[in-house]
């Protein structure tokens, strides 16, 4: 049966991304474990089982609604894509009714759950979504949210980069078919959203936050206290929500013409950040790159430095087929020459200064720079210093081998060479 | 013009008239008695002069000044050339004015040759490039300093037709890269063992600097990827793809369908080639002059003979290594009868007859290369000897088998011959020699190991070969120094000589070498007799001595290395070993030559730590390779070490 197949895919994709957003699943299970299999709660006991009822009554609902559909279906003519969407739906309320069923029977037998490594497994990972859809009635609205409920995970965890973007691929909503909310600035821009009712610390998520709660007392231990909370009451009609940008004129804004929704609270923040707010975070290896989401700084020091191959123009390449590919193409452009190269030869570079090393600028400056220095440097003849027979003066009769040039000359050849450096200014000193 | 003139006298002519003298004047030498006869003579010297060879920098700033219409400037046999000196010449010469900061001489500069100047940086580099618009040619082989930051800056000159960079070890694709884009003018250039160029590199040339007549890309790890860049250069005429150890035959199946002007490939020492590949080349370009597939064939097959036989304008043929059957011969001497010059050394198969067919067809041939063809008799010689008449160069090296008689023919038909290598012919001996000193022309005799020459026939030699250049008597054990007696006074062009293990030699025959003025390289490694007495005339008669090989000389003591302190000036290179030096005697020598930039001073005895150390502060700022014991690492201060690599010395340790 193709349905059974569909369940274990869902099951599956289901439980990949619930382990993602516990931060320590691996505690949390271990804890859950411990406490029943310890003291053995009847009243928990109870609750577990008014629970299974709950759900078998559920599980009939759907079911009975299955059974109504593919009755409308036969009568009267349906698009075939909606039928499906329908279809996927309800498959996926059913799954996740099935896999709380199951994990709460398990848990009703401590002692077996115990001795088998599997079961404890799938009952620590799906036990924060009990609570969640303990109140759910309605088939459909019970699917929206757990599509959303997946997708808001999914987005906090990786924090995609084009998720702004890459939402309007898959939907395609009407207007007046979703709530519009709009957040407030400082509501996107504070730090934390949720903040704990005893000592007042706020957490990012709500997750870890309940993962705080359990230090103060073991009223916060049990698993409806654990378990996700729903937002809102399942029995409101489902209506989905799609939120807006705060700034006016922006097209992520509600009264913009070409009004284009972001989909989650977190796509939110990522839009504001970057588009509305300064960019504060500052790329600590090149000094150049900057970013108004920490998300977006950590992705790129996972690659700056690695494009090392730099063109005259700025362009950076991770690979030197790359820039070549690039010189080959545009007239002028060259390869800009890393300056650890002249370590070794002038020693007037400073290795540390990573800002330099960057700025193309600031480089070429150096270039001319470190060449004049350089200059200075080698007219200092060692042989007078040095050699303590000094041989050739007393033979060559006081000619010295090469005359010491006076110190105006090296100023002036200095002199020239900044004023034909094509006139770059001395950037490097800056930022 | 003069005015106190008469009408008869030479002088009187108008000075292009003088000019037009003096440009006949070809070598060095007459143009040097020219400006010494008279005032007038040497102002017209100054002003026509167009090249200038210098060998100590510290007259370069007066001579510069001297010379306005230089176009040729020669920096590669002085010492001491540093970014400080560079900008000096730059800063010293010529009015304050902004427009002729640089003075005169750089404007009309064309060719810079600054090869082995490894103490010249980046901003050196910079400012000659930058001083000099007209600048077309620069040769910077053998700077192995040389990296990216100096091409970037060679870069400046836009109108560099021709560059040598070979051997500039630090150079990569991104310094290739500044210059390709740089010099899009450029027409001739050789990478040489710059083994860090890739094909990335090669293919970006080829893209920017679409005019490029000669390529050497010879040693470089490249690839097919930069053949097939390569074959779309539309005006290469040369290629030079020597010990290319990644190429294959795929590779020249480019060169086939590209270079349509191509004239001239060297592919040997290439692994990765077969006959296919060179069929591939032969084939694609009809008009090939020159093929060179030395030591890259194993054999020459049939099916690639058959496509040289179309090649009706080859000149150079160059298979050496390889297993030539003899009927190769016939083809070749049937088709190719332009053929100037083949090289089959250490060929299997050449035979009298081989050689008999070859050269009956190509009578024109002035260059043969037969080292190793054992088998080849007196027989061959002859018959190469009354066939080609025009014979230039002929190398017998290790051909056992010739005697007298070749050579006497020889020197009965190939009056033309000026270089002929006898090395470890054991049948020359001193008649073989007479015939042979009947070519007149002979600039380059190599005897080495002709153990059956003795006084006799150097005299011959002598007498008759006054153009001698180059000789060499490596454990020749016959000659003694009457021999050199008679050489001293015939050859008096003896530029270089080798006089390695004629043990027979003592300080008389050293007085006699004394006498070559124009000697510039002597090698005389241990030589038992001869002591100080003898290195002193030698020092104190051989003015020009650049090159000097005293290995094992243990003998010699302090005093002949006095006098070569006091008196060889012009000392460029010198090898110590084994020498009984002191420290005193080390210290000046080293010290007080200031053109020297190599020395090799292994296993000296006497010298001690403090000998060494005071000898390389004496010489560290102008000093370029040196050769020292490995001990002497941890033993030396790192202070002298660190200034010489500063300065840019290669220091090996053995």
């Amino acid at each position: 049966m193709d349905h059974k197949d569909r369940q274990e895919t869902c099951f599956t994709n289901f439980s990949t991304q619930n382990q993602q957003k516990w931060e320590f699943p691996d505690p949390l299970t271990e804890l859950l474990q411990a406490s029943k299999a310890q003291d053995w709660d009847p009243a928990a006991m109870l609750n577990n089982l008014s629970f299974l009822e709950q759900k078998i009554h559920q599980l009939q609902g759907l079911v009975h609604l299955i059974i109504g559909r593919r009755d409308r279906v036969s009568g009267q003519v349906q698009p075939y894509e909606l039928v499906a969407q329908q279809q996927q739906l309800v498959t996926a309320d059913l799954t996740s009714i099935i896999v709380q069923l199951i994990s709460t029977a398990g848990s009703l037998l401590p002692y077996v759950k115990h001795t088998q490594g599997a079961p404890s497994l799938s009952l620590g990972q799906f036990q924060p979504q009990n609570g969640g859809v303990s109140g759910g009635g309605g088939g459909g609205s019970g699917a929206s949210e757990l599509q959303n409920s997946v997708d808001v995970s999914t987005n906090e965890e990786h924090d995609l980069k084009d998720e702004e973007d890459g939402e309007e691929l898959g939907e395609n909503l009407f207007p007046g078919t979703y709530e519009i909310l709009q957040l407030e600035k400082e509501e996107i821009l504070a730090p934390h959203t949720h903040f704990c009712t005893i000592c007042g610390k706020g957490f990012k998520r709500d997750a870890n936050l309940r993962m705080h709660m359990r230090g103060h007392g073991d009223e916060y231990k049990t698993p409806a206290a654990l378990a996700k909370p729903n937002k809102e009451s399942s029995s409101e009609p489902a209506l989905i929500k799609r939120y807006s940008c705060p700034f006016a004129g922006c097209k992520r804004n509600k009264d913009h013409r070409n009004f284009r929704p972001l989909k989650t609270i977190l796509c939110v923040k990522n839009h504001y950040r970057r588009t509305h707010c300064d960019k504060s975070y500052t790329c600590s290896r090149c000094n150049t790159k900057k970013f108004s989401v920490m998300a977006d700084l950590k992705t790129h020091e996972k690659h700056c430095g690695k494009d090392k191959w730099l063109c005259s123009c700025g362009t950076t390449f991770s690979r030197k087929d790359k820039l070549f590919g690039h010189i080959a193409l545009f007239q002028g452009h060259t390869p800009a020459i890393p300056l650890d190269d002249t370590k070794g030869s002038t020693g007037t570079c400073d290795p540390g200064n990573d800002s330099e090393a960057t700025n193309k600028l600031g480089s070429m400056n150096m270039f001319n720079f470190s060449s004049s220095e350089d200059v200075k440097g080698s007219m200092e003849d060692p042989s007078g210093c040095f050699s303590p027979l000094n041989f050739e003066t007393c033979n060559f009769g006081g000619f010295h081998e090469f005359p010491r040039p006076p110190f105006d000359d090296s100023e002036s050849s200095l002199a020239f060479l900044l004023s034909g450096s094509c006139g770059y200014t001395n950037k490097s000193g800056e930022q | 013009m003069p005015p106190f003139q008469s009408n008869t006298n030479i002088l009187s002519l108008t000075e292009d008239l003088l000019v037009r003298i003096y440009e006949i004047l070809v070598s060095e030498s007459d143009r040097k008695s020219f400006r010494l006869a008279c005032r007038e003579f040497l102002r017209i010297d100054s002003l026509t002069r167009k090249h200038l060879r210098i060998l100590r920098i510290e007259f370069l700033p007066v001579l510069l000044h001297k010379y306005p219409r230089l176009q040729s400037l020669d920096l590669s046999a002085c010492p001491r050339i540093e970014d400080g000196v560079v900008s000096l010449l730059l800063s010293q010469v010529g009015p304050a004015s902004n427009s002729l900061r640089f003075g005169n001489w750089t404007r009309g500069l064309k060719s810079l040759v600054l090869s082995r100047a490894t103490g010249l940086r980046f901003s050196g580099l910079e400012m000659l490039a930058r001083a000099c618009p007209c600048l077309e040619s620069v040769d910077v082989s053998y700077c192995c300093g040389f990296g990216d930051r100096e091409a970037a800056a060679l870069s400046f000159a836009v109108g560099l037709r021709e560059l040598n960079m070979d051997k500039c070890l630090g150079l990569t694709d991104v310094g290739l890269a500044k210059i390709a884009v740089g010099c899009l003018k450029l027409e001739k250039l050789s990478l040489k063992w710059c083994m860090e160029i890739t094909d990335l590199g090669v293919d970006l040339l080829c893209k920017k600097c679409v005019d490029l007549k000669y390529l050497d890309v010879s040693y470089l790890k490249v690839t097919n990827e930069s053949l097939h860049s390569i074959a779309s250069l539309l005006k290469l005429e040369v290629l030079g793809l020597m010990a290319c150890p990644l190429i294959d035959d795929v590779g020249l199946q480019f060169i086939e369908r590209g270079c349509p002007l191509l004239k001239a490939i060297d592919v040997s020492r290439c692994q990765g080639l077969s006959s296919s590949g060179l069929m591939f080349v032969v084939r694609g370009h009809g008009n090939l002059l020159e093929l060179n597939a030395g030591y890259c064939l194993s054999e020459l097959s049939t099916a690639l003979l058959h496509q040289i036989k179309n090649l009706k304008h080859l000149e150079v043929v160059r298979i050496d290594g390889a297993r030539i059957p003899e009927s190769s011969f016939q083809v070749i001497s049937a088709n190719c009868k332009s053929l100037v010059e083949i090289g089959v050394s250490k060929c299997v198969g050449v035979t009298n007859m081989g050689l008999m067919r070859l050269v009956s067809g190509c009578i024109n041939l002035r260059v043969l290369n037969l080292t190793c063809c054992h088998s080849i008799t007196d027989a061959a010689v002859s018959a190469i000897a009354n066939s080609c008449r025009n014979l230039v160069c002929l190398k017998l090296e290790s051909c056992n088998m010739i005697t007298e008689k070749g050579l006497c023919q020889l020197g009965s038909f190939c009056l033309l011959l000026e270089e002929i290598d006898l090395t470890d012919c054991c049948g020359v001996n001193d008649k073989g020699l007479e015939y042979l000193s009947r070519c007149s022309e002979l600039s380059c005799l190599k005897l080495g190991l002709c153990t059956n020459v003795s006084d006799k026939g150097l005299s011959y030699i002598s007498s008759n070969c006054k153009k001698i250049h180059e000789l060499d008597l490596y454990r020749c054990t016959g000659i003694g120094d009457d021999g050199l007696d008679a050489l001293s006074s015939g050859c008096k062009e003896l530029k270089k000589l080798n006089l390695s293990y004629c043990n027979e030699v003592s300080d008389r025959g050293l007085g006699y070498i004394g006498r070559l003025e124009e000697l510039c390289d002597l090698e005389m490694r241990a030589l038992n007799k001869i002591t100080g007495v003898g290195l002193e005339s030698v020092a104190a008669g051989c003015k020009r001595l650049a090159d000097l090989d005293l290995k094992h000389c243990e003998k010699v003591d302090d005093l002949g290395f006095w006098a070569l302190a006091y008196y060889s000036r012009n000392l460029r290179q010198i090898n110590l070993s084994y020498c009984a030096i002191s420290d005193m005697a080390l210290c000046l020598v080293m010290g007080n030559l200031t053109r020297l930039q190599e020395a090799k001073l292994v296993h000296l005895c006497n010298v001690t730590v403090e000998g060494f150390e005071l000898a390389l502060r004496a010489c560290c700022v102008r000093i370029k390779k040196v050769k020292l014991l490995a001990t002497l690492r941890f033993m030396l201060s790192a202070e002298i070490l660190e200034t010489l690599h500063a300065r840019g010395c290669i220091i090996r340790w053995d």
